[in-house]
């Protein structure tokens, strides 16, 4: 952890990256720099201590539109399990995301964050297609897996969601007991005698750090644990059926610090077998659990690269502010 | 103060009318109930359980009316309640934001509220006069279109408290729909359906128009589904209205069977979703 520094005022005004351009660099007097950019005409405005968090905003709105900004830093030479090409997305008219481009390297952990409303869950939800569960919402552009367009409407989504895990904000345990919330699923594609069954729920449930609490128990009801098991039986059965891309939109939120430690362990050793995209609002999450990170805002992806290189000297001005808690 | 004070009183007397206006609701169903039992219990005998309804002037029982309205509820749930869940379902599931659905809400609402004459009626022209005679079947599919509204309300209002998260969560793990819904949206509301159900049946056990034309009532005890079928609410019907002492003791006890069943099929109703919203 000690090579991830999250970025301090100080060092702020000196680390000021290159990157950025004059318009920027003028008004970065100290620490007010971004708070005070887009405002700067309006002399009310700055004195206005209150309006800063909104003007921050919009300050960081207008300078993308002037000169799109993305700093997408790609490393070369890793494969690619997921590339994601030019995708837009749209909740009927309104437009959601707009000309994404990042890929998920094979058996890495990539972070996305982002203020709440910039459509890092969005993304994530077209990753294995859930939002193809209600009208209206849809996708343009590609996003390959293993080399083949997911989006073409003759990909198979159930197939795909079996290749594609995912786990939710809120624990789902389905109303039945711990052993069959695992046993289900795999039941659903493969014939398998009851005693392998026993098996592959022990490792999957071994898998997801839970086994030694629920062993004695397993006939009990899902929804009889606690809301940190709930959510790793969760995740147990996403990895019971072998995915290759596991989905984690904001996996922690509704925990407590010692359950998100668990499962931060845990997404620290599904990475060997498993390439993970984890959603998080959570700035030391990210910069702990994850190789590389996404910095996303109003449907855009603005930075990608590697974490460390993110959190301690980001490219862009607005993914400073951000991990900085300047705004968001 | 003193608006304090106004306030405490129009507070007293609201709750005074609130408790006033309940015990006199409640007060006309003790009162009922206690006639059924005063006048009810009294006739109550093995007899009741064993014996036909009699020719007038003689004993007798109820047994074949009982029969009768085990076979025509039973069938009439057997009916209903499949079509209503299926409706229910697609209405909850598949059709969430369409048009159909919609409508469908809409008749059904209009269907849950009809008199059930009218659907007696309704099956009188189209099952009875063709088939040219008054039948068990005809009576149980009455019963079944008053059950498939009921049902259809239920199981659409309890589908959609199932937290989308939850069938979100099913899909993630590449299940069709129809698994989705038969794994997890059914168990996740399984007590509020059966509850719907019971509470449908106890609804037609107690219905007497759409019977009174369709199988319409008989004197001796049969099972065949294609000759009229005796049932409880139509023989109270016909008994109650006569001037025989027997009949009319067998009628009160007949009242007190029904209102028995009915009570205990809505405390289980209550009990089952009571335990829902436990969980």
């Amino acid at each position: 952890m000690t090579e991830v520094q999250i970025m301090t005022q100080d060092q702020e005004t000196t680390k000021v990256p290159e990157a950025l351009d004059a318009a920027a660099e003028a008004t970065a007097n100290g620490g007010d720099a971004a708070v005070d950019s887009g405002v700067a005409d309006s002399g009310e405005a700055k004195e206005n201590a209150a309006a800063t968090q909104a003007g921050a905003i919009v300050a960081n709105r207008d300078m993308a539109k002037d000169r799109p900004m993305t700093a997408v830093k790609r490393t070369p030479n890793l494969p690619e399990k997921v590339s994601v090409r030019n995708l837009s997305f749209f909740y009927g008219e309104s437009r959601a995301l707009s000309g994404i481009n990042l890929p998920l390297y094979t058996n890495k952990v990539t972070s996305f964050i982002g203020p709440s409303g910039c459509g890092k869950s969005t993304l994530l939800r077209v990753l294995n297609r859930m939002y193809d569960l209600y009208p209206k919402q849809r996708a343009e552009g590609e996003i390959l897996l293993d080399g083949e367009n997911i989006l073409s409407p003759d990909q198979d989504l159930n197939l795909l969601r079996a290749r594609v895990g995912m786990v939710f904000q809120k624990p789902t345990p389905f109303p039945m007991s711990i052993y069959d919330n695992i046993a289900f699923g795999i039941k659903l594609y493969e014939k398998v005698k009851r005693a392998e069954l026993d098996e592959r729920v022990e490792t999957a449930l071994k898998s997801a750090a839970l086994w030694g609490e629920v062993k004695d128990k397993l006939r009990a009801s899902g929804l009889s644990l606690s809301g940190g098991q709930q959510q790793r039986l969760c995740i147990a059965r996403t990895v019971a059926i072998h995915p290759e891309v596991i989905l984690l939109d904001e996996p922690c939120s509704a925990l407590d610090p010692i359950s998100t430690a668990k499962i931060e362990e845990l997404i620290d050793e599904l990475k060997e077998n498993y390439t993970i995209a984890i959603v998080t609002h959570n700035m030391q999450q990210a910069a702990r659990v994850s190789e590389y990170t996404a910095f996303m805002y109003l449907g855009e992806l603005l930075e990608f690269g590697v974490t460390t290189q993110m959190f301690t000297s980001p490219e862009l001005k607005q993914t400073q502010n951000y991990i900085t808690g300047r705004f968001g | 103060m003193a608006l304090y004070g106004s306030r405490r009183r129009s507070s007293a007397i609201y709750i005074g009318l609130c408790y006033a206006s309940t015990v006199f609701g409640l007060g006309w169903l003790v009162l009922i109930l206690i006639s059924l039992f005063w006048e009810g219990f009294g006739g109550l005998s093995p007899a009741v359980f064993t014996e036909m309804t009699p020719p007038p002037g003689s004993a007798g029982g109820l047994l074949n009316a009982i029969v009768g309205s085990l076979i025509l509820t039973f069938l009439g749930v057997v009916i209903g309640a499949p079509l209503g869940m299926l409706a229910g379902t697609y209405m909850a599931e598949y059709g969430r934001h369409t048009k159909l659905t919609f409508v469908v809400r809409f008749i059904n609402d209009i269907l849950l509220s009809a008199p059930s004459i009218i659907v007696g009626l309704f099956i009188y022209e189209v099952m009875v006069t063709r088939m040219g005679h008054f039948s068990g079947i005809a009576g149980a599919v009455a019963l079944a279109v008053i059950v498939v509204p009921v049902v259809v309300r239920t199981t659409e209002d309890m589908l959609l408290l199932v937290p989308n998260p939850l069938r979100e969560a099913a899909s993630a793990l590449g299940m069709t729909r129809a698994v989705v819904i038969s794994k997890v949206s059914y168990r996740a509301a399984r007590a509020g359906l059966i509850t719907g159900v019971l509470l449908a049946i106890a609804r037609i056990s107690g219905e007497t128009a759409p019977l009174l034309f369709t199988a319409l009532n008989n004197q001796f005890f049969s099972t065949n589904l294609n000759a009229p079928m005796s049932s409880l609410p139509a023989v109270i019907f016909q008994f109650a209205l006569s001037p025989y002492k027997e009949w009319q003791q067998l009628a009160w006890a007949g009242a007190l069977i029904i209102t028995f069943a009915v009570l205990a099929l809505s405390i289980i109703a209550r009990v089952l979703g009571a335990q829902r919203t436990a969980k």
